[in-house]
């Protein structure tokens, strides 16, 4: 009897060993000095909480990906000169596994351990959970989401990264109403990202003289096969199909609906990347008339070409907007606080982050970004692409 | 009625994958005597190795998943010496807890081998026949025929072989079994070998409808302990039975009903069984 209790307890430490280790090998494998660039004096040490286990590990992933490498790069230049100090940056990731209150945790001890003066965290739940005390824990949220709410709160210390998905509701609905017809069946993603873009992209498509014809989420989690919602909204013979979510179960959507039959256009929520969801299908053809953000390597800025051909050695795949914009962030930042004169002052390195944006050099523009507005937000021209006759075209928005 | 035609068909589809899920997960019930919470890691793991024979070996969609079933039912059979039979003789929650690591494990696992990324199977059954305004995709054809294919020779094995008896007569009482002369550990390792091999042939059919990723496991696996409570603990029809009332309950209750409710509208169809029969639909006899 004792014999078995001890292979028990062995063997269910043996599992609980490997599961850790497991899990460790793909979160934080950073260790610095720590102490906000304190005890050597030259390291600023920048915070990451995102999903780096769990569905979403992959998006958290690409996210920090982008960070990391803007990092590298101004490491390997020997790093950057504030004040008549050299500094080199050091981003401590954590795992969140996308759920905000993970988000808060992480960023408590981001600051403590860490001094942290900048958080990246790539969801807008995990952005609201931090809004609730970076202005007197006085850190800079670094938000990598789409969603308005972020910065209409008027908190003095978010980073919108990306730009806002309302601003796309309008050109998708014009072309693809103008393209295919008045009838729209949406079937986005059942997360609260997704509910909001219903919400807003619906509304407007009545207002603008169409009709909705169906309307139901799908959970990428639990659903196993979409042909029966996919049926159900094909039923209503719907001309176009607004759909979104992760770009590869999206994109499943999108090739079950043209196995059914269904011979309309897609309106597709930024989330997901068109060239990512051509991996998917294998080609174009099956997207045909699919409006979304343009795909990153298909823009034509100053940096963009670099930027595709060293994330690829890396990383070995075409880096996605997500690493582009975080790219361009971390740059941003970084320009902030050599115009800032500080890398402990988070007011400071705000208040800076314009003069930042327009500091970074050319050859790193991967997007333009020409500045800052008031609430927080780039001020990124909206980048939008189209599958016209299975080729990627970019659409013109004022 | 061609909308009622293609539900049935999408839930025919469906069912099928959960039966087979929710076999392979009955027959180690009546092992363990307690859910094997690690049986969806054991369907994703299928999933990943018949993708990676395909991609990287180059190997055919059919050599793939054979070669998927033998390295999964052998990871079936390993758990069951490794951590199992020790715990042959200690409380079930020790099984429970042994069962979640395993779970852990196998996806932190699956991660770091092949990445957190979505990957998608390529089938040579790509098809979409188009019949009578009702599609079907040849992939989907397959996993119907297969799964009862499947379902069929496992029931001739159980039910005509010696071997296969001595399965069921392990399951209905352990030391009976022993008494009798059967050898209850080899017993033991040939039912886990038989239920990663079922999850592996799931996972493989179902793969190409959806995609590849670690967590894949739990779009299947609550179903399955729903099925296996819904047809009786252990029961193999029941099982099977179970399956296909939760595929179809989804497509229709999805179609007639509401699309946000057709999982409460399965829960409810438990209830409501349970309700009238509290063992599930096929309850065990002589244990």
């Amino acid at each position: 009897m004792k014999k078995v209790k001890l292979m028990f307890v062995v063997s269910l430490m043996l599992t609980l060993v490997f599961a850790l280790a497991a899990c460790n090998s793909s979160s934080s494998t950073n260790s610095s000095s720590g102490g906000g660039g304190s005890k050597d004096g030259n390291t600023v040490n920048v915070g990451f909480s995102g999903p780096l286990s769990g569905p979403a590990a992959f998006y958290g992933e690409r996210t920090l990906n982008g960070l990391k490498m803007a990092a590298e790069e101004i490491n390997k230049d020997g790093g950057f000169e504030v004040k008549g100090k050299k500094y080199k940056i050091n981003v401590v990731s954590l795992d969140d596994k996308y759920l905000p209150n993970e988000t808060g945790a992480n960023a408590k001890r981001l600051i403590q351990e860490h001094k942290t003066p900048i958080i990246f965290t790539p969801h807008s739940g995990g952005v609201l959970a931090l809004q609730v005390f970076n202005q007197q824990d006085n850190f800079i949220v670094g938000a990598y989401t789409s969603e308005p709410k972020v910065t209409e709160s008027g908190n003095k210390l978010t980073v919108r990264i990306p730009p806002r998905y309302d601003g796309y509701i309008e050109p998708f609905s014009e072309y693809t109403m103008e393209r295919f017809g008045k009838k729209i069946a949406a079937l986005p993603t059942a997360s609260q990202y997704g509910k909001d873009w219903t919400e807003k992209l619906l509304p407007h498509w009545e207002k603008a003289g169409g009709q909705v014809v169906y309307n139901s989420a799908i959970d990428f989690t639990k659903d196993t096969d979409f042909f029966t919602i996919v049926t159900n909204a094909l039923k209503k013979k719907p001309d176009v199909l607004f759909i979104g979510g992760a770009s590869e179960p999206t994109a499943k959507v999108a090739k079950q609906a043209r196995e059914l039959g269904f011979k309309g256009g897609f309106i597709i929520m930024d989330q997901a990347k068109l060239d990512e969801m051509k991996k998917v299908t294998g080609t174009y053809e099956a997207l045909e008339g699919s409006i979304g953000v343009l795909p990153l390597v298909d823009t034509q800025n100053p940096g963009t070409d670099q930027f595709v051909k060293n994330y690829k050695a890396e990383h070995n795949e075409d880096p996605g907007s997500e690493a582009g914009l975080n790219y361009m962030a971390m740059n941003a930042f970084v320009e902030a606080m050599k115009a800032a004169g500080s890398v402990d002052d988070p007011k400071k390195i705000r208040e800076a982050m314009d003069e930042g944006l327009k500091n970074i050099p050319e050859e790193k523009k991967v997007y333009v970004i020409p500045g800052i507005e008031e609430d927080g937000g780039f001020q990124s021209d909206l980048i939008v692409g189209a599958v016209e006759k299975g080729k990627i075209v970019p659409i013109e928005v004022e | 009625m061609e909308i009622l035609i293609q539900q049935l068909f999408n839930g025919l589809t469906i069912g099928s994958v959960y039966s087979l899920v929710a076999l392979g997960l009955t027959l180690v019930y009546g092992i363990l005597h307690i859910p094997n919470f690690a049986h969806g890691a054991l369907y994703m793991l299928g999933g990943y190795i018949t993708l990676t024979m395909m991609t990287s070996a180059g190997l055919h969609y059919w050599l793939a998943i054979f070669v998927s079933i033998l390295v999964v039912g052998l990871t079936g059979v390993l758990l069951e010496r490794l951590v199992f039979h020790p715990l042959r003789h200690a409380p079930p929650i020790h099984d429970k807890i042994a069962a979640i690591g395993i779970l852990l494990f196998l996806e932190a696992f699956a991660q770091f081998v092949w990445g957190a990324d979505y990957q998608s199977m390529p089938t040579p059954y790509d098809k979409v026949i188009n019949l009578f305004g009702i599609t079907f995709t040849s992939q989907r054809l397959l996993i119907i025929v297969s799964a009862i294919a499947v379902m069929i020779l496992l029931y001739l094995f159980l039910k005509k072989t010696f071997i296969g008896s001595t399965i069921i007569a392990m399951a209905q009482n352990r030391e009976g079994a022993n008494l009798v002369g059967i050898n209850t550990n080899k017993v033991a390792m040939l039912t886990f070998m038989i239920s990663g091999a079922l999850a592996a042939i799931a996972c493989s059919l179902a793969a190409p409808i959806n995609l590849v990723f670690p967590g894949m496991g739990h779009l299947v696996i609550l179903k399955a302990f729903v099925i296996i409570i819904l047809g009786g603990m252990g029961s193999i029809p029941g099982a099977i039975v179970g399956g296909y009332i939760l595929g179809f309950s989804e497509s229709l209750g999805a179609t007639y009903v509401s699309n946000d409710y057709k999982d409460i509208i399965a829960f409810v169809l438990l209830v409501i069984i349970l309700s009238v029969k509290p063992t599930g639909l096929f309850a065990k006899e002589g244990r």
